[in-house]
């Protein structure tokens, strides 16, 4: 018998929507809205927003030049007062992770992989468009070095240098001139000049941000739950890449959603449902591997101390005198000094922060992930771990990564830790 | 800004070591913890020397004894004074060696004119002390724990300076009278001085104005001349009763039962503890039984023997503008120097009556007051050199910030090594 | 496992507050600036211009209404008096004299326990015109200078040497050390002595005394240094007040005081934005998070940092230990957000 020639059928492009990256971002999001029960109405915003850009694909918009953020250290003020947007760049898809393991070393952290990942690729999701400007500032050590590989992949790149210490009154000048050294690169990109008033606009702008994440972050004080660390953590991750007004109205029609839920007395989770503080390496999604991991388990997430949620938005910029100068120092403060990053070399701040949280949010127990590679948070661990210790508050430390293996090992580890939570709070009682 | 450090502690030590170095005084005071006695002798010795160097300089001047023969009623103040207490110094005025003869001095009435001093002939000239205002003032001796003490010297003469003690008569003994305020308005008899003094003393235990008249009735021929020598003392203390302080500056300083008297008009806007100064305009007022005599003749003698005549008006006013005579080296100037001033006034009147059983027709009445000014602040002071200063450090100071903070803009050096071997 | 759903009661209303919980947020999120501003005008007006509506309110207020100011004024700052008793002779000041000094410095400290440090703040005179200064320099769009921390330090120390020179001077003039013309000493270089009067039209304290030597330096002294102030508070916020004696002597006296700023370091960020706006340029209140009473020696109680707080709870003022001012969300939003949509 011969073998007949069939034609060779070349393989289609598939829609995005269709490929295995979207697949994964559609599983997570999928789960997050239909395997829970009693989603905010204004969540639907979200949930949309989501399923638009990371599923579908499609584009997002912004206004005028596109300055691109790898770390929440970059003052947005500044870029907004100079009519471009910015947006953040990390990444939490384990597609791109394994993209940026081709070129990466082997330990390196999963954030900066996928966002390696991402940048390296021919269509980033969610769907920015080529950054004109990727401010990368200097804060740990793969970011640091990833600097210089993000120009390799052709994009243009400003090392906005960010002080190792923040004790000293010479980092503290350091890092406001700086950022006046920032400001003059954005003036030179956008070729616009810093005046009062396009400052003060978008101070306020940022402010008015801030101010409803606020309430949002006070809601989650109460106890029992109104809104699950799932639905918040959606919020916070949105702004990463949304138009900041749509936003902020966004975030404001949910406040009022939640401020009539307070008044109703409803309850999101069970009375009994232990409350858990998440902190350590960002969740973003659709890594919200953890979060997830925990309300599955009948716990919920209240509060977190992570850079993609609430130390994003939480400090609030306080100007003395309304000029430009003024304004830029204070800007330049507020994203140094209370800054609990752990690429410091002291933590005294964000122990005193994390303390400070469990008490405001009656947290029962405390969920620390590092990112495997992620030195300082692994480091850190042993000083917070010693905090919690003498405070006699129970932690649970995970190690992982952007892969879906160890999923399972995860859920039994984190079941066990909630069941001890809820023990406890039995035998307090 | 580190210029302000090396520029305000530097000045500190150098004002320190000024104050240090200016507040040794003069010499000329007696050796610490002498004794009255001792203090007594140096002075008496300081004034001999003086004197001595004040024949040597100048002749005696007749001028001055003539009038006293002029002046029938020439009073007790006759130059002469046997008192041991009284150094040569006061005899002065026979000769008037060192003075000037001045202006129209010693010629019309009052040459033997008696008045009461706060400070007697020894110390004449009037360098400031501490603590002691004039006419007015604080406690000016006396047991410091009981209420300040008064001294009063009755002096004869009609130079402020260098008049010396009264001549005790013993035809015209002299009364007394202290005007205390809150006490009776006719006055009470103020006792004799005690054996070897001359003051007359008194306790000031109220604030207020004390006045003290020495009135002393003498019969030349038929004419009687009454001679009233008056001070008027103002005790105020800074934390004293309130109430009892705005009584007091309200109170009448008038008595009615003097013959003659001369008040010293206080203006409106006076404050409490006043100082006059040269070129302020002083009125007085005289009157006589508490009513203003019209057409007295009175005469202003500064310290220096500088003198004026005037007329009193209907309401008895006369008025005086303190001239400026204290031109001293300005090396010495003193900022607080008191000057003496006296006022003389003269009146006479037809009157008849008896004294001591003896007819009178005619009365003359003389009235003195002695007060103290002090030199005007414009001598000491200057507004040019004080705005002059303070726009020069403005400027200096603002240039040396204008420039500190341009250096922010030049490429900061921060750390500096020093090189060492 | 999935949680499981909870019932759903009826639609409620929002409790209405409480009134002292309406007036605590009323306070707390006032306009302070506004506030602040009215507060010194009103002070100001009565301490300079008072004197002609013959209010008198004693020798012993512990805060700059000037003596100098002769018509004017309506009490006396108590350094004046101060130092002229400590000026008499060595002598008297152990009689009954002592006592008064004793007595003076009671009535002090009465007037000065009740606002501590806030009379530098809220009423000082001289503050409020270096407050004005400041507003002067901010509407000419002049940017302010700050200290050095290394600066700071050592001109922290120069108020304490001030404050011991004005005791220990009039005491050297009582002893017969230095000349009378030397006390009061710090009157003499004081700014307020030439500024504040006038304001009543006096301008005889701008004049240098050729009297003698030491009134000469003196007051050649206090011309330099009015020139310096006018310099110095154009520049940098409330200058003179880092310098003040009258501060150094506040704050030793400061413990039984009534009001109080007090810091609850367990809540604070130390985002520093405290510090940003103090004038006195004080670290302590961003980064000492031990302390309770963390008012320094430099403070004013100006209380701008309880203003510009955004941790609830972190800064406040207290009263007898009662919170009368405090740091809340919503006041700091309101003040540094002033026209931003607020939703609620």
């Amino acid at each position: 018998m011969e073998n007949k020639l069939h034609k060779v059928i070349p393989i289609q492009p598939v829609p995005y929507s269709r490929s295995r990256q979207a697949g994964e971002s559609q599983t997570v999001l999928d789960h997050i809205v239909n395997d829970f029960p009693d989603n905010p109405a204004a969540m639907q915003y979200f949930y949309d927003l989501f399923q638009t850009v990371y599923c579908l694909g499609e584009d997002v918009p912004h206004e005028g030049l596109l300055v691109g953020t790898t770390c929440i250290q970059a003052p947005e003020e500044l870029i907004y007062a100079f009519g471009a947007t910015p947006m953040r760049l990390c990444n939490g898809s384990y597609h791109y992770d394994q993209r940026g393991g081709d070129f990466m070393p082997a330990k390196s952290c999963s954030l900066v992989k996928a966002t390696l990942g991402m940048l390296s690729s021919d269509n980033i999701i969610p769907k920015i468009g080529k950054p004109d400007l990727i401010v990368n500032p200097t804060t740990c050590d793969q970011k640091k070095k990833s600097s210089v590989m993000i120009e390799s992949l052709g994009y243009t790149v400003f090392d906005l240098e960010f002080p190792n210490s923040k004790e000293s009154e010479a980092s503290r000048e350091y890092w406001q001139r700086s950022v006046r050294e920032f400001a003059v690169r954005l003036r030179e990109l956008t070729g616009r000049k810093l005046t009062r008033k396009n400052l003060k606009d978008a101070i306020r702008k940022i402010g008015r941000a801030q101010v409803a994440f606020r309430k949002l972050h006070n809601f989650r004080r109460i106890s029992p739950s109104i809104i699950l660390g799932k639905d918040a953590f959606l919020v916070t991750n949105a702004y990463f890449f949304d138009n900041i007004e749509c936003w902020t109205e966004a975030v404001e029609k949910l406040n009022e959603e939640l401020a009539q839920r307070e008044l109703d007395g409803f309850k999101a989770v069970q009375s009994k449902a232990p409350r858990v503080l998440f902190t350590g390496s960002p969740p973003i999604f659709p890594n919200l591997k953890l979060p997830l991991l925990i309300e599955e388990s009948g716990g919920v997430v209240v509060t977190d101390e992570t850079c993609s949620s609430n130390r994003m938005l939480y400090d609030m910029t306080a100007v003395d005198e309304w000029r430009v100068n003024d304004m830029v120092d204070s800007l330049a403060d507020k994203y140094l000094k209370p800054c609990t990053c752990p690429i410091f070399t002291r933590n005294d701040d964000r122990r005193r922060r994390l303390l400070d949280l469990v008490k405001e949010f009656k947290a029962d127990g405390v969920v620390y992930q590092a990112f495997a590679g992620c030195q300082v948070y692994e480091m850190e661990y042993r000083s917070v771990a010693e905090e919690f210790n003498r405070a006699g508050i129970p932690m649970l430390y995970i190690e992982t990564d952007y892969s879906p293996d160890d999923k399972g090992q995860m859920s039994t580890r984190i079941e066990a830790f909630l069941e001890s939570l809820k023990n406890k709070k039995k035998r307090q009682a | 800004m580190n210029h302000i450090r090396h520029r305000v502690l530097p000045a500190l030590l150098a004002l320190l070591a000024c104050g240090f170095v200016l507040a040794q005084d003069g010499g000329g005071r007696p050796p610490e913890g002498a004794s009255q006695g001792e203090k007594r002798a140096f002075y008496q010795k300081r004034a001999a020397d003086r004197a001595k160097a004040a024949e040597s300089a100048a002749p005696a001047q007749a001028a001055a004894p003539a009038p006293v023969a002029e002046h029938p009623h020439g009073a007790p103040a006759s130059k002469s004074v046997t008192d041991k207490a009284a150094p040569a110094r006061s005899e002065a005025p026979a000769r008037a060696a060192t003075r000037p003869a001045g202006m129209g001095m010693a010629m019309r009435g009052g040459s033997g004119a008696v008045w009461l001093s706060d400070s007697p002939p020894a110390r004449g000239d009037g360098p400031p002390r501490a603590g002691m205002g004039g006419m007015g003032g604080m406690s000016m001796g006396g047991d410091r724990s009981g209420p300040p003490t008064k001294r009063l010297w009755l002096r004869a003469g009609t130079d402020p300076v260098k008049s010396g003690f009264a001549k005790e008569d013993a035809e015209a003994p002299a009364e007394t009278l202290l005007v205390k305020p809150q006490g009776a308005l006719t006055g009470e008899a103020l006792p004799a001085p005690e054996e070897g003094k001359k003051n007359l003393s008194f306790a000031m235990p109220v604030q207020g104005y004390y006045r003290l008249y020495v009135t002393t009735r003498k019969l030349q021929g038929d004419t009687l001349n009454i001679s009233v020598a008056k001070a008027e003392v103002s005790n105020f203390s800074h934390g004293g009763d309130e109430e009892e302080r705005s009584v007091a500056l309200t109170a009448a300083r008038v008595l009615e039962t003097a013959p003659i008297e001369i008040v010293r008009e206080k203006a409106a806007t006076e404050p409490t503890f006043f100082q006059l100064k040269s070129g302020d305009e002083q009125a007085f007022v005289i009157l006589q039984k508490g009513l203003p005599a019209q057409g007295a003749r009175v005469r202003f003698v500064s310290h220096e023997g500088w003198s004026k005549e005037a007329v009193s008006d209907e309401q008895g006013r006369v008025s005086f503008q303190v001239i400026r005579d204290y031109f001293p080296p300005w090396n010495d100037f003193q900022k607080r120097f008191k000057g003496t001033y006296l006022v003389i006034a003269d009146t006479s009147a037809t009157e008849f009556g008896k004294h001591k059983d003896q007819p009178y027709t005619s009365v003359r009445y003389q009235a003195t007051l002695a007060g103290s000014y002090y030199p005007a602040i414009e001598d000491y002071r200057s507004y040019a050199w004080g705005l002059g200063v303070s726009l020069l450090f403005v400027l200096f100071c603002g240039v040396a910030v204008y420039l500190y903070r341009r250096r922010r803009i030049k490429t900061f050096q921060d750390v500096r090594f020093n090189e060492t071997k | 496992m999935k949680p499981s759903k909870p019932p759903r009661p009826s639609v409620k209303k929002a409790p209405t507050p409480t009134r002292l919980q309406a007036v605590r947020d009323a306070v707390n999120q006032v306009d302070f600036n506004r506030f602040r501003f009215w507060f010194q005008l009103v002070a100001f007006v009565l301490f300079v211009y008072g004197g002609y509506l013959a209010i008198d309110l004693g020798t012993h207020l512990p805060f700059f209404s000037c003596g100098y100011n002769k018509e004017g004024r309506a009490g006396v700052c108590y350094l004046l008096p101060l130092q002229h008793q400590l000026g008499r002779p060595l002598a008297m000041l152990f009689t009954a004299a002592g006592l008064a000094i004793l007595t003076g410095f009671l009535l002090f400290a009465l007037w000065f326990i009740v606002l501590n440090k806030g009379w530098c703040g809220f009423v000082c005179p001289l503050g409020t015109i270096q407050d004005w200064i400041t507003a002067l320099r901010r509407s000419l769009g002049v940017r302010y200078s700050k200290y050095t921390q290394g600066q700071f330090k050592q001109l922290t120390k120069i108020k304490y040497i001030l404050l011991a020179l004005m005791i220990l001077i009039p005491l050297g003039v009582g002893g017969g050390i230095f000349s009378r013309d030397m006390s009061p000493p710090f009157c003499l270089i004081c700014p307020a002595r030439m500024i504040l009067p006038l304001f009543t039209g006096d301008f005889s304290q701008f004049t240098v005394d050729f009297s003698s030597m030491t009134a000469l330096v003196m007051t050649v002294l206090g011309m330099a240094v009015t020139g310096l102030f006018l310099v110095g508070s154009f520049v940098k916020k409330r200058f003179f007040c880092f310098f003040c004696p009258m501060s150094a002597l506040h704050y030793l006296i400061s413990k039984p005081a009534l009001l109080k700023l007090k810091k609850d370091g367990d809540k604070c960020t130390r985002c520093g934005d405290c510090y940003r706006v103090c004038d006195m340029e004080i670290k302590e209140i961003a980064d000492d998070v031990k302390t309770v009473d963390i008012m320094t020696d430099d403070c004013t109680l100006c209380l701008k940092c309880v203003a510009s707080c955004p941790e609830p709870g972190a800064l406040k003022a207290t009263f007898c230990g009662i919170p009368i001012f405090e740091a809340t969300e919503a006041g700091f939003i309101k003040r540094m957000n002033k026209g931003c949509h607020d939703g609620k």
